[in-house]
């Protein structure tokens, strides 16, 4: 056994470390996770730990020199005589080295981690371990090799996939700056693929995320609207639709889209309703809802619906059933524990109402908005015009 | 355009397109006149063209492939029928000592336009020495093109193809094909013989497989895609010359790869596969190519042993996903 001890990295952003001394000799005895050294990061002096039970064989980095992550600090070995074997074979090396390398290290970035490691390498040549330099300890895919060398990224910061290598997905997640979930650190595990919609949503949200968004929150009754519902055998989330559309009306800002061009105002009112589907979320779309009779609307939506939750296998939903709503209604009033909930604003909308349960005759409404688009004041007006609307729902069958 | 056509009939109506406009165009073979082909791809020939131009041959494939290498050395244009390819064993001295190299020996003197078909692969129950696969022996010959066509529209163009060529060229049919159906235009302009098809498009992981386990493959995709995982199928079409950009094409895209044979993996159609596109593709891989290939053994008789020998679907998805996983 011929393990090498490497510079830890011990935070996110350590990329080498100051090594100060050693608190063990070589042919000492050492116990799987025993400090055998002391190295400081930009944040605190640590100890670095033995991964296996062994014996602490040379070379020996010197004491008080600058190393990069990953870097050779010295050997563990099996048996106490493989100590004197490696000790044997160069010992005024070690020292040798390092007081050449010190003037080196002072200038730390001309220290490359090749050439501060380089000077460290033991000369055997049947060493089973190659240590020339940290990168190659790194299994990873040649695809992630490539890419990690045109995208400027440090392969050994990286956490392997499940299957011990980089591949290209961990290269491209650390460029776009989204790194994944260290998977190592937890217990045992079991990828599961997702979906083409579970990824879509996916995509969908990080791409939302960019979005400056802010809330705003009122409470309405309602009852109104729900006995509406009832006598008319009308949707609820069909009149809720109907309610934001004319309110949107009133306040046509929210029937825009910001793009670098300038705003985008919509011509005619659609309105995407969230829909719960097995493992994932759909938003069909009702067009038109200012306009439509609503009986129209009921048949449509329950068409989209139907659809949405595969039960029409032959008509799927297609992308545009599903594409280019401004605003958005998320209703989770179904479920009697949720007394308030925000959602998220869809690239490409204006804003997204979402309808918690009903407390003591009361649900609470919260309206995310795209900041570019409207304004906290704007959010304010429009839920008042809504709650207008909410307490005097015979404005919605109004034009049928 | 028909859109049931079995592969048989699209031989057969390629020999038939052929024969009628070139009479130098000969069949030898056993069976191929009267009875009209053990797999039907010669019936109706006979009648309409003579014993003259459909030769019965005695049971010796040395014999009659090699009088087809002679007859395309003076002029004629001759489809060799082998009945399987377990009996072409007896034809490679014809086919790797003689077809192969009498243009390369001959200082391209002579032209070798020599079609061989013959059916092969695992079809129902017909025991070791019946359920061959040998394609990895003929891939191996410099001087042999090898297509494989796994629908009724490419038997039609190969064969069509390889009649109109001066190169010797084998066509390994499946006996499992024979009767398989699938759409047939005549009229449509056919891709160069060797061209691979990209028969479904995916970003997620390359399978590249020929002959039958083109449509194991294509049934395995779907199952992955219920999945999440998109797979992109080529089906090769050519064994001997391969269509490395295809492929390379396709793995720039999905950086990993998986090939689907019949025959057994070990030197096999596969490994040439991967090696030929380890070679040029090397940077793009993000996982180490995987292989499903039938298993290491002489195909047995009983069924389940026999269904068990060759791939199946589900060892496809597995190789797939174990490939995507990571």
């Amino acid at each position: 056994m011929r393990e090498p001890i490497l510079m830890p990295s011990l935070s996110d952003t350590m990329e080498s470390g100051h090594f100060i001394q050693w608190l063990k000799q070589p042919g000492d005895a050492v116990k799987k996770g025993e400090a055998v050294a002391e190295v400081e990061s930009d944040k605190a002096i640590m100890d670095v730990e033995a991964f296996h039970d062994g014996y602490l064989a040379g070379p020996l980095v010197a004491e008080d020199t600058d190393l990069p992550v990953g870097a050779v600090l010295a050997y563990l070995v099996g048996r106490p005589e493989e100590v004197s074997e490696t000790q044997a074979e160069k010992p005024s090396r070690t020292k040798q080295a390092a007081s050449e390398k010190r003037p080196a290290t002072e200038n730390k970035s001309a220290a490359s981690p090749e050439t501060a490691v380089a000077v460290e390498k033991p000369a055997t040549p049947s060493s089973s371990r190659p240590s020339s330099s940290n990168t190659t300890h790194v299994k990873a895919s040649p695809y992630a090799r490539g890419l990690a060398r045109e995208l400027g990224i440090d392969l050994s910061q990286l956490a392997p996939a499940a299957d011990g290598s980089i591949h290209g997905r961990q290269v491209l997640a650390a460029a776009l700056g989204r790194p994944e979930a260290r998977l190592d650190d937890g217990p045992a595990y079991e990828l599961q693929a997702m979906t083409p919609m579970q990824r879509a949503v996916a995509n969908n949200m990080i791409a939302a995320a960019a979005t400056p968004t802010f809330r705003t929150s009122a409470r309405f009754a309602l009852g109104p609207i729900r006995n509406l519902a009832k006598d008319k055998r009308f949707s609820l989330t069909l009149l809720l639709a109907r309610a934001c559309a004319l309110t949107i009306q009133k306040h046509p800002r929210f029937n825009a889209a910001y793009t670098l061009q300038g705003l985008a105002q919509r011509q005619q009112v659609d309105v995407g309703i969230a829909v719960d589907v097995p493992n994932g979320l759909l938003t069909p779309v009702l067009r038109n809802v200012t306009e439509k009779p609503l009986n129209d609307l009921q048949e449509e939506w329950r068409l989209l619906k139907d659809r949405a939750m595969g039960k029409t296998p032959r008509h799927r939903l297609t992308p545009e059933d599903y594409r280019g709503a401004t605003f958005y209604l998320s209703n989770l009033g179904m479920f009697s524990e949720v007394v308030h909930f925000d959602a998220v604003v869809p690239v490409g909308a204006a804003a997204i109402l979402a309808v918690a349960t009903v407390q003591d005759g009361v649900a609470e409404y919260t309206l995310s908005c795209d900041h570019r688009v409207v304004y906290g004041a704007d959010a304010a007006r429009f839920l008042h015009t809504l709650g207008e609307i909410l307490d005097k729902p015979q404005t919605l069958l109004s034009g049928d | 355009m028909n859109n049931s056509v079995h592969y048989w009939q699209a031989l057969n109506h390629a020999l038939d397109q052929q024969m009628a406009a070139d009479d130098s165009i000969v069949v030898l073979g056993e069976d191929v006149g009267l009875y009209g082909g053990s797999y039907r791809v010669t019936e109706g020939l006979y009648a309409k063209y003579g014993e003259w131009r459909l030769r019965d041959t005695p049971i010796s494939e040395g014999s009659f492939t090699g009088m087809g290498v002679g007859a395309a050395m003076v002029g004629l244009r001759p489809v060799v029928e082998i009945m399987t390819i377990n009996f072409a064993l007896l034809a490679l001295d014809a086919l790797i000592n003689m077809a192969a190299k009498v243009p390369f020996m001959s200082g391209g003197q002579f032209a070798m336009p020599l079609v061989v078909r013959v059916p092969g692969g695992v079809a129902k129950q017909l025991a070791a020495q019946h359920s061959q696969r040998l394609e990895q022996t003929l891939m191996n010959v410099p001087g042999l093109r090898i297509a494989v066509p796994a629908t009724p529209q490419d038997a039609y163009w190969q064969l069509t193809q390889a009649i109109h060529s001066d190169e010797p060229i084998i066509l390994l049919e499946h006996e499992l094909l024979y009767f398989t159906q699938g759409p047939l235009d005549d009229s449509l302009e056919a891709p160069p013989m060797h061209r691979a098809e990209v028969c479904r498009e995916g970003q997620d992981v390359t399978i590249v497989t020929y002959s039958r386990m083109r449509d194991l493959s294509l049934q395995a995709a779907s199952k992955l895609a219920e999945g999440g995982i998109e797979a992109e199928v080529i089906d090769l079409r050519s064994l001997r010359p391969i269509d490395w950009d295809t492929c390379a094409a396709s793995l720039e895209k999905t950086h990993r790869l998986l090939v689907v044979e019949e025959d057994s993996g070990f030197a096999g159609a596969g490994a040439e596969i991967i090696a030929g596109l380890t070679e040029r593709c090397f940077a793009e891989l993000d996982a180490q190519p995987q292989r499903v290939a039938g298993l290491e053994l002489p195909i047995a008789y009983n069924a389940r042993l026999e269904a068990a020998s060759i791939p199946r679907l589900n060892d496809i998805t597995t190789a797939a996903k174990t490939l995507c996983d990571v």
